[in-house]
């Protein structure tokens, strides 16, 4: 993949990233209270809810796409060997995926009444 | 002034010989309008001839006298030593280069990156017409406005031996390479965009500006290369995306009604 691919989706995930954390953040303490936000069956209703748990995984796939290119980006300017490069490129790659299963994984948990 | 002395403390290096570099101290006879590149020159003329510092023009047009004067990037040749803080003045060669000797650094990979950056018109449609030209390539004054400004680097190497990026990453082309090739890339007459966009967009190319701003900020002739870094990035994600906005590429001849441009019928 390009470079410029992978920083067009640095900037898309990060504009998306602070609109998403911002409507999570309102919902886990500004337009519900933090004490009623986060009890536990109030946690599984908004991943049973379909905008809200679709939310929650868009949330989930864009921070840690985000995340892991800007530690790829730090990881290839700290040492500049090619075989550095390759095997950051494909370490932060499984990395990613392998967060973004489990992540999913949880998400569908819980949307399905796996968890109780 | 009269009687007045400066003290250069100068950093010494032979790589060959020293295992570490030492600082000497010379004082120098003040003169009016003096500049660092005047002291140092006094100081090989009467003081150590074993000094080793490089210039040639003296008047900030050639670049070659670029070294770190208190602690910043700057030609000596146009630093006057009036301009400085009282007391001692530091001189020491540009960060970031390979120090040859004393105040000379290797500029041998920075002109190697200049020259990776393509430093020259590419034409696809018409090459012969550069080797024989008919006339003059038709281009809009906007559109030498676009780029003008990098033109007028003189490849001194201050930006470079300012840049954060560069003393971290070996393979960081530089402010000034990177600068160049958005001159080119923004040039309607130039037509080796696809070329240079896969130099400029690489792991180690123009994504890893972290836009600090210093080379802007040492540039001794007004060229803002962190500009021109971030006109590159755009220039890039245009260029790659079906939407973005696209340069007008190879600009046609005009036909000279004189003759050729040496005048001849």
């Amino acid at each position: 993949m390009r470079e410029s691919t992978l920083m067009q989706m640095q900037y898309v995930t990060a504009v998306l990233a602070v609109l998403l954390v911002g409507v999570h953040l309102l919902m886990q303490g500004v337009l519900v209270p933090y004490g009623e936000a986060v009890s536990f069956q109030r946690v599984l209703s908004v991943y049973r809810d379909a905008v809200d748990g679709a939310l929650l995984e868009i949330l989930l796939v864009v921070v840690l796409a985000h995340g892991f290119n800007g530690l790829r980006t730090i990881l290839i300017e700290w040492r500049q060997t090619p075989s550095w490069t390759r095997g950051v490129n494909w370490a932060v790659l499984v990395a990613a995926l392998a967060t973004m299963a489990y992540g999913t994984r949880t998400v569908i948990l819980a949307a399905t009444g796996q968890v109780s | 002034m009269a009687g007045e002395e400066v003290v250069l403390k100068i950093r010494r290096f032979d790589p060959s010989l020293d295992e570490r570099p030492r600082v000497e101290a010379f004082a120098v006879p003040l003169k009016e309008g003096m500049t660092v590149l005047d002291a140092l020159i006094y100081v090989k003329s009467r003081l150590d001839h074993g000094l080793a510092v490089r210039f040639s023009c003296r008047m900030a047009s050639c670049g070659s006298c670029g070294m770190k004067i208190d602690g910043r990037a700057r030609l000596a040749c146009e630093t006057q030593i009036s301009s400085l803080p009282r007391g001692a003045v530091a001189v020491e060669p540009m960060d970031n280069f390979p120090i040859v000797r004393d105040l000379v650094v290797d500029l041998e990979r920075f002109f190697a990156r200049h020259a990776a950056a393509m430093p020259g018109l590419v034409r696809e449609r018409d090459p012969e017409e550069q080797e024989s030209p008919t006339g003059e390539y038709l281009m809009a004054p906007g559109e030498l406005e676009s780029f003008v400004q990098f033109t007028y680097c003189i490849k001194c190497g201050l930006c470079s031996s300012s840049c954060p990026t560069a003393s971290t990453d070996a393979l960081f082309p530089g402010p000034q390479a990177l600068s160049q090739a958005y001159r080119f890339l923004a040039d309607p007459r130039d037509e080796g965009e696809e070329r240079r966009l896969e130099r400029v967009d690489a792991e180690h190319g123009v994504w890893r500006c972290h836009f600090a701003g210093t080379c802007s900020a040492v540039c001794p002739k007004g060229v803002d290369p962190a500009l021109g870094i971030q006109l590159l990035k755009r220039h890039v994600m245009s260029a790659r995306s079906p939407f973005g906005r696209k340069k007008r590429r190879g600009a046609p001849v005009f036909p000279n009604p004189n003759g050729d441009l040496l005048g001849q019928p």
